[in-house]
């Protein structure tokens, strides 16, 4: 994530949407085969991966959950792009 | 307790109107094999479930199927955003825009509302989750007509993502359905064969399935192997 300053807010999203989507499928795989240990560390490795993309998004473009909104000034939730528009 | 992501599992972004495209796609909204139906089945069923494995995946699994469901909305809304009755009428879909104009209402691509009739409810893992199995086919199979209808690259790529969901849904049900036989109904079982025929057969893409109801004096688990 080093070059993020040069990522638009679209690749930052591409990013963490992939990174989450590994750690989702990680996990449907872990409920039916709990004991296989190279999925549980590469679960480990996937969500430390996604919450790096989650604040580097966060801190480029817009709060993605309620809490890191900022809200020194304003209720800065209401910005961003919500499921009903779409990413310019 | 579910959390608000202000995300989409992929990002969902269109740039052309159609909808006529959008009433077919409805159908995964609100329809028969649809994403809500999917979330409310799995996120009813795992109350009654035992087995942690099946609890866990039925919340997992039905957590989503909601954010698919927020994904069909926003297509439906992007592909219909902006357009007024006159382009509603002329795409032959004026009868929906008469009801909800440019709203996302859950109902079939033919127009039938949302039935809680489309789902079952049965506290016998069993019976649950071959539901959900043939639940999640059912939904593949509606993402494949949507495909043959469908010739706009930006929905064509977000609808082959929410199909293959259905596939890796199906094999998780599958694994599940093997714990829970192997727990619960050792004693009691039945074994269901798949015969893929293959072109030598004469016959292409016929399954036939059978049952064997092995004898109940035998209490080898039949899954071990």
């Amino acid at each position: 994530m080093e070059n993020n300053r040069q990522m638009s807010a679209q690749q930052l999203m591409r990013k963490l949407s992939e990174a989450m989507f590994f750690a989702n499928d990680l996990k449907l795989y872990l409920d039916t085969h709990p004991d296989d240990s190279r999925a549980l560390k590469m679960f480990r490795e996937a969500c430390r991966n996604s919450e790096i993309c989650r604040e580097a998004f966060e801190k480029r473009c817009y709060p993605l959950f309620s809490c890191s909104s900022d809200c020194e000034n304003e209720w800065e939730w209401l910005n961003g792009v919500w499921p009903s528009q779409k990413m310019t | 307790m579910f959390i608000f992501t202000k995300m989409t599992q992929i990002p969902v972004k269109i740039n052309n109107k159609n909808p006529k495209l959008a009433s077919y796609i409805l159908s995964q909204y609100g329809g028969p094999d649809g994403e809500l139906g999917a979330s409310l089945r799995y996120l009813s069923q795992r109350f009654a479930q035992t087995d942690r494995s099946g609890i866990a995946l039925l919340t997992d699994i039905g957590a989503e199927e909601l954010g698919h469901l927020e994904m069909v909305g926003c297509i439906v809304t992007q592909l219909t955003k902006g357009e007024g009755a006159r382009s509603f009428d002329r795409y032959g879909v004026g009868d929906y825009y008469i009801d909800h104009a440019n709203g996302v209402y859950p109902s079939s691509a033919s127009g039938v509302p949302f039935s809680a009739a489309y789902l079952q409810s049965k506290a016998d893992p069993i019976a649950d989750i071959t539901e959900d199995m043939a639940a999640e086919q059912k939904a593949r199979a509606t993402y494949d007509n949507i495909l043959r209808m469908c010739d706009d690259p930006d929905v064509t790529n977000i609808i082959r993502f929410l199909r293959e969901r259905e596939i890796v849904h199906f094999q998780r049900f599958g694994d599940t359905n093997r714990t829970d036989l192997k727990v619960f109904l050792y004693k009691n079982y039945w074994h269901l064969y798949h015969f893929y025929r293959r072109k030598s057969d004469g016959v292409i893409g016929f399954c036939h399935t059978s049952f064997t109801i092995p004898n109940n004096n035998n209490n080898n688990d039949p899954l071990s192997e």
